[in-house]
Parts: structure tokens; C-alpha cells; sequence
């Protein structure tokens, strides 16, 4: 009698770990990635029916070619939680320039003054500042939708008016 | 500051169920409505603007499941729905955050509850917003995921062009100074045709005379076995060691002409694909935005 309630009573507390939890679907684009959660491998997307609990959770994802990812999520306690990834791919690239005397920005964290360098950048839009002399004297966006190269020019004086 | 779009829309996706759908967007979002219309024909709308406070920061609540219960369960009676569908969109940077939130009526509950974060993704809200929906009714079509898909920036190994530097190697391999064509340099392919093209002339003349010298020398050495006459002997015996020595010339020739032949037409493949057709961008100075220009 003691072991059958003993029993129910795991069951119930069992049950109310699994209830308590929240179904969680996870999609990538591209699929077949490796999807981390709080450190631990829970699959290759997409992941279907998996359980998480409430509470704060950390997602890693990471693919060869593509910018890995982490995203903190506070999960409620709803009945189910789908998340959509979209890897953003990095691109092999070059940057070139005949001109003399340039130092290049990228996105305000990489520098450069070669005449030709190799990047490996995330698609999308990048912050390139030009300085000469030490002063800044040209900032655009670049956008990054393939591998490919950069040739930066100066912008000429008109010789008309010389 | 965020500017809020928000409407209401009531429909009923089937005779089972109904939906009040809110759409919360930074962003106005043109043609949103009529997306959903079109998507769901069988459905009926009906908007309300009269909650647009409700689920400003859900994240930050402790039970956001059950903290609306109350007014789910009255909107729910109000519009006479089973569901209470919400869709969020914000802009942070160029990052676009989409979230979607389904609410059961009758308990009040989150019951579903969809997020996306993504950068340079704006092309895509209303599409997403039909993969929602769709998945919701579990009728996603073929083109919603193919238009999410087309929009993504692609796999750098899935991207094709239309000239590469291996096709321009190969036509150079073919014919030389094809692949430079090809490339669009036609001062190269020129240089290179003209080039291969006197060698293998070179070649070819070498060779003949080479095979023209052999043939005479056995000529000649025939004639120098068969005759007995003296001048004859001394004639055919200096035309046969001319012949000899111009057949050795030839030969060496020819085979100099054939090597550098070859090389020049490898040379030229390689050179083909080294100058290959590859994307680039030229990038001219624009100067500084008005804002960052230092005064005085």
C-alpha cells in the first residue's frame, strides 16, 4: 500500500515536471543545423516536440559558412514556443584599392592600410569609413549579397577646372 | 520612440473556429490586410482599434500565459472568437523582431507563441505573417516558403553565375584566347590567338620540312645503293647527308615548336581563369554625411 502510494506519488510529480514544461519547436534556415541549448546539443534542426521549461534559456547556433548565433529567450509558461533562426552567411571578399595613403574602417572595429585584403564578412549592410592623414574622410554602407571584390576609388577632381 | 500600427481584424478561418487577429507593428505594414485576405479567402473581417495597450511588454510580465486572462476571455465574448491571434513586429537597428501570440478565448491562455529575429529581413514581414497564419490553419503553401527562402541571402556555395573562371579556362583550353573573349578582354584573347596560332604555324612547317628532309634522305639513299656511276654516287651521297642533317634540324625544331606550343596553350588556359570573369564592385568616394561634417 505504502509502495503503490509511494509510486502514484512519483508519478504525479513526474507528470508535473513534464506539464509544467513547454513544447518547443525549433526552424532553421538552412535546416540541418546544430542547435544548442544552455550549452547542451539538442539536435539538428528542425527540432520538433522538444521540451523546455519556463525560465530565462540561452540558444547557440553555429554552421560552417554562416554567422553563429546566440539568442536569449525568457520562456513563458505558454503551451508551445517556435522559434525561426535565419543564419545569415559570410562571404569571402576582397578589398582593393591603387589609392595611396588610406586607412580603412570597417563597422567600426576592423582596420586596415594594405592594398588588398581578404575579408570574411556577414551579409548584409557594413559601415566602411575611409581616413587620409588622420582624418575621416569618407563614410558610406557597403552591402555584402556575394563573394566578391571591392576596388575603392577616390573621387577625382575635375580636370576642366584646373 | 515607436510609431504603433495597430488594427484589428476578426475572420473565421472555418466553422469551428474564429480569430481576432491584433497586429502591433512599429512599421506601418502596406497591404497586410488585404495579404490576409487574399491568403484566407473564406475568411470575414472586422476591425476594432479599441486594445491597443494590451500585450505592450509581455516578456517583462512573470505569467503572461494567464496575466490577460480576463481580457482575452472578454474580447473573446465581445467579437464572439475562439482565438485571439497577435502579431508583433519591432525594428532595432537593422534587425526586425517578429513575434506572434495565440490566446484560447474560453481559458484566456497563451497557447502558441512564435518568434523571429533576424537582420535585413524587411522584404519579408508580410510573408512571414501568411507562414504564421498558415501555420496556425496548417495550410502553408509551397510559395510562402520559397519567397522566405528567396529573400535570405543565399549559401555562398548555392550561388551560380553565368561566367565563371573555370568556363573560361575550359574555352581557352579549346581554343586559345576563347576564354579571354569570354571574359570580355579582347585585347588578350588577340595576343593569345595570335601567339598560339604563329607557333602552331611554326610547328606544322617545321614538321613538314622535317618529314620532307626524311623522306628525301631515303630517296637519295636509294639512288646511292642502286647506281655505280661515280659523279651520280658523289651527287646523291651530298644530297642524302643534306638531307640528313636538314631532317636533324627539323626535328629539333619541330620538337621545340610542339613544347612551346603546348606550354603557351596551358599558359593561356591558366591565364584565362586567373583573369576570369569574377563579381566585383567598385566603391567611389562619397564623403561624409552632412551630419558628420566637422563645423568651422
Amino acid at each position: 500500500m505504502f509502495k503503490t502510494i509511494n509510486l502514484i506519488s512519483i508519478v504525479i510529480f513526474c507528470s508535473g515536471i513534464t506539464f509544467s514544461q513547454v513544447k518547443l519547436d525549433v526552424n532553421t534556415i538552412p535546416t540541418k543545423v546544430d542547435v544548442h541549448l544552455d550549452g547542451v546539443n539538442i539536435g539538428s534542426s528542425p527540432i520538433r516536440n522538444e521540451r523546455i521549461s519556463p525560465g530565462l534559456h540561452r540558444f547557440e547556433i553555429k554552421k560552417k559558412g554562416y554567422a553563429p548565433l546566440s539568442y536569449d529567450l525568457l520562456v513563458n509558461p505558454a503551451q508551445a514556443v517556435e522559434l525561426d533562426f535565419f543564419l545569415n552567411p559570410i562571404y569571402e571578399c576582397k578589398f582593393k584599392t591603387d589609392e595611396k595613403g588610406l586607412v580603412f574602417e570597417l563597422n567600426g572595429e576592423h582596420r586596415w592600410d594594405v592594398d588588398l585584403v581578404r575579408l570574411r564578412l556577414e551579409a548584409g549592410d557594413h559601415l566602411l569609413r575611409v581616413f587620409k592623414i588622420g582624418e575621416i574622410i569618407d563614410e558610406q554602407i557597403i552591402n555584402v549579397d556575394q563573394p566578391k571584390k571591392y576596388n575603392y576609388f577616390l573621387k577625382k577632381p575635375l580636370s576642366a577646372g584646373n | 520612440m515607436y510609431l504603433i500600427f495597430f488594427s484589428n481584424l476578426v475572420f473565421a478561418f472555418d466553422q469551428e473556429a474564429t480569430y481576432l487577429v491584433l497586429n502591433h507593428f512599429d512599421e506601418s505594414l502596406p497591404n497586410i490586410d488585404q495579404s490576409l485576405i487574399d491568403n484566407f479567402n473564406n475568411a470575414s473581417f472586422n476591425f476594432d482599434e479599441s486594445v491597443n495597450l494590451l500585450f505592450d511588454d509581455i516578456d517583462s510580465d512573470n505569467n503572461p500565459a494567464s496575466k490577460y486572462m480576463d481580457q482575452i476571455k472578454e474580447l473573446g465574448t465581445i467579437h464572439h472568437v475562439n482565438y485571439i491571434l497577435l502579431n508583433k513586429i519591432k525594428h532595432i537597428d537593422n534587425r526586425i523582431i517578429m513575434e506572434g501570440l495565440l490566446f484560447n478565448t474560453r481559458s484566456g491562455g497563451l497557447v502558441h507563441r512564435r518568434k523571429i529575429n533576424v537582420k535585413n529581413y524587411n522584404n519579408g514581414s508580410v510573408n512571414e505573417i501568411s507562414l504564421w497564419v498558415g501555420e496556425i490553419r496548417n495550410k502553408i503553401q509551397k510559395q510562402w516558403e520559397k519567397a522566405r527562402e528567396s529573400i535570405m541571402f543565399q549559401n555562398p556555395e548555392e550561388i551560380s553565375y553565368d561566367k565563371t573562371p573555370m568556363g573560361a579556362a575550359l574555352r581557352s583550353l579549346a581554343i586559345p584566347g576563347w576564354g579571354q573573349a569570354y571574359s570580355g578582354n579582347s585585347l588578350s584573347a588577340g595576343l593569345w590567338a595570335a601567339l598560339e596560332l604563329s607557333l602552331s604555324v611554326a610547328f606544322i612547317s617545321s614538321y613538314t620540312n622535317y618529314d620532307t628532309s626524311a623522306k628525301s634522305y631515303l630517296q637519295n639513299l636509294k639512288l646511292y645503293n642502286a647506281t655505280d656511276d661515280e659523279k651520280e654516287v658523289s651527287a646523291y651521297r651530298a644530297s642524302a647527308e643534306k638531307d640528313w642533317d636538314d631532317h636533324v634540324m627539323y626535328s629539333k625544331l619541330a620538337i621545340a615548336l610542339a613544347g612551346s606550343t603546348i606550354t603557351g596553350w596551358v599558359s593561356n588556359s591558366v591565364h584565362a581563369w586567373v583573369f576570369g570573369p569574377r563579381p566585383y564592385t567598385n566603391i567611389y568616394q562619397k564623403g561624409l554625411p552632412q551630419t558628420a561634417v566637422p563645423k568651422g
